[in-house]
């Protein structure tokens, strides 16, 4: 059978116009003769998720198992035009009022309008576009028990906002999105995680000013993938008399070959007018958070599939170099904490007995350039899937 | 030497006979076109197809369990995980055009990015079948 085409060589450019005609499309007569030739929708697809859960040791102190996440994901198409998705997700178990425990997060829920190849519209809960990791977390997609530590605490993943915006194909192998969201709030900055404090989640958040991420991406060439992805926006909007604006810029690259895979990324953040939000602080809090004016990491990564006769012969070998500073730069009047100039020696290995569970494991030689705070050796344990 | 040459001769009658045997005289079949699926793409994403030709689709996953779906194309296949087979289609470029597929199995957060189209580019002037 062969379907009406979707899109012709003649389509509408100036994106008015596609939007207008996205709403066209969005209505019931409209949709009646889009899906005419499409049996079955609406449908709802089936339940899907992911779990992990570790074993994590560091030296001098006893190890801990947590089950870290069970993540489940909902889909639901209304029309083959326009779609939802859905990401639950439960962290460490347990979820307790006013206290110290597990996070219960909802990470996306948003609709997509798909319009054309170039050009779609997305609005709802969305993952920053933003490195490799953020918007690629199913644990057999990565290697290592925890992610990485660049996608922590450099790029604060899982990273998600409520906003709306656009994504697409433009051809010839690059790939973009593009998204409005809700600022970070500065007032939650920290000198060892940086930015990560500052997510809102999407719960009520403040949007006295917007945010804008984006990415594009390169797959013109096989097995190759090139991304760079930016975040920028205005985040003191807890404290309007401060001009804290937030800059993040990231590149990424990941290849693949035969038994060998190779990963690569780089990240810095910018924050304006550190040195007041850290005296704004203190006033407050009684100490300065020694939020520093720039953050910096990248890491590389190889993996080498030394099993190589599909699930169950399948196991990974790889080795990671990270290296993060959250205090990278610091403004003037202000040292930076050196016990947060980090690096990362992480090596380990990636079983699945199908290609959906990963059973993990992995040796962590974490080390600071502060003097005072010794290096740290950490093994981990783990247990991934996806159904 | 008799049971020789008819051990030779029962050899020889089983290969052209057998199934896989292709006789001289037939068609070839369409063209094959290897698809890739992985987390969160296909590859190729664009393929292009003559107006009238047929193209057969053999469709890989690199990881776990896809979909391919041709929007409005009646098409909806169930890609098995990496190293447990593929899938195949066959698509007839009748229209010029672009055909949207995608991925039809929830596979992770970039689900709706995996999409790739088909293109039928019009048969040049005097060739149209």
């Amino acid at each position: 059978m062969t379907p009406a085409p979707y899109e012709t060589q003649s389509a509408p450019r100036w994106t008015v116009v596609v939007m207008l005609l996205a709403l066209l499309w969005s209505t019931p007569v409209a949709a009646q003769q889009t899906d005419a030739a499409n049996d079955g929708y609406p449908s709802t697809g089936p339940l899907s998720g992911y779990m992990d859960f570790h074993f994590n040791k560091a030296d001098g102190e006893n190890g801990v198992l947590d089950f870290h996440r069970f993540v489940l994901l909902l889909s639901h198409a209304f029309s083959p035009r326009l779609r939802f998705v859905g990401e639950l997700e439960l962290e460490h178990a347990f979820v307790e009022g006013l206290e110290e425990s597990g996070e219960l997060e909802l990470e996306q829920a948003y609709v997509d309008f798909l319009l054309s190849r170039r050009l779609n519209l997305r609005a709802g809960m969305v993952l920053m576009p933003v490195g490799i990791i953020n918007e690629r977390h199913e644990p057999p997609v990565y290697n290592g028990v925890e992610r990485p530590f660049v996608d922590t605490v450099i790029v604060p993943s899982t990273w998600f906002e409520v906003g709306a915006g656009v994504h697409g194909d433009l051809g010839r192998g690059w790939r973009y999105r593009a998204y409005v969201v809700a600022p970070l709030n500065a007032l939650e900055f920290a000198a060892d995680e940086g930015i990560r404090g500052g997510r809102q989640k999407g719960s009520e958040a403040d949007v006295r000013n917007v945010a804008y991420t984006g990415r594009v991406e390169y797959l013109g060439i096989r097995r190759l993938t090139l991304g760079a992805s930016v975040w920028t926006g205005e985040s003191s909007f807890a404290a309007p008399r401060l001009d804290t604006s937030v800059t993040l810029g990231e590149f990424d690259a990941r290849f693949r070959r035969e038994r060998l895979e190779l990963r690569w990324q780089f990240a810095q953040v910018r924050i304006g007018d550190a040195a007041r939000l850290n005296d704004s602080l203190g006033r407050t809090i009684g100490v300065s958070p020694n939020v520093a004016s720039s953050l910096r990491g990248f890491y590389g990564e190889a993996g080498y599939r030394i099993w190589n006769a599909g699930a169950p012969r399948d196991l990974v070998a790889f080795v990671r170099y990270e290296n993060f500073d959250t205090q990278f730069r610091m403004p003037a009047g202000f040292e930076p904490l050196k016990e947060f100039d980090r690096d990362a020696w992480v090596t380990g290995l990636t079983y699945y007995p199908d290609p959906d569970i990963a059973v993990k494991a992995d040796y962590i030689f974490l080390r600071n350039q502060s003097g005072l705070f010794p290096s740290r050796h950490l093994v981990n344990l783990g247990l991934g899937w996806w159904f | 030497m008799f049971i020789r040459t008819l051990l030779v001769s029962s050899v020889v009658v089983l290969l052209v006979t057998s199934p896989g045997a292709v006789p001289a005289s037939q068609a070839p079949g369409p063209r094959v076109i290897e698809v890739t699926a992985e987390r969160f793409e296909f590859w190729p994403s664009e393929i292009a197809v003559a107006e009238g030709e047929e193209v057969e689709l053999r469709i890989h996953s690199e990881d776990t369990v896809h979909g391919f779906r041709i929007v409005g194309g009646g098409t909806n296949l169930v890609i098995p995980k990496r190293g447990q087979g593929y899938a195949v289609t066959r698509f007839t470029g009748t229209q010029p055009g672009r055909y949207t597929f995608e991925c039809s199995r929830m596979c992770g957060a970039g689900h709706n990015f995996m999409r790739g189209e088909l293109v039928v580019r019009p048969a040049p002037a005097g060739h149209a079948r």
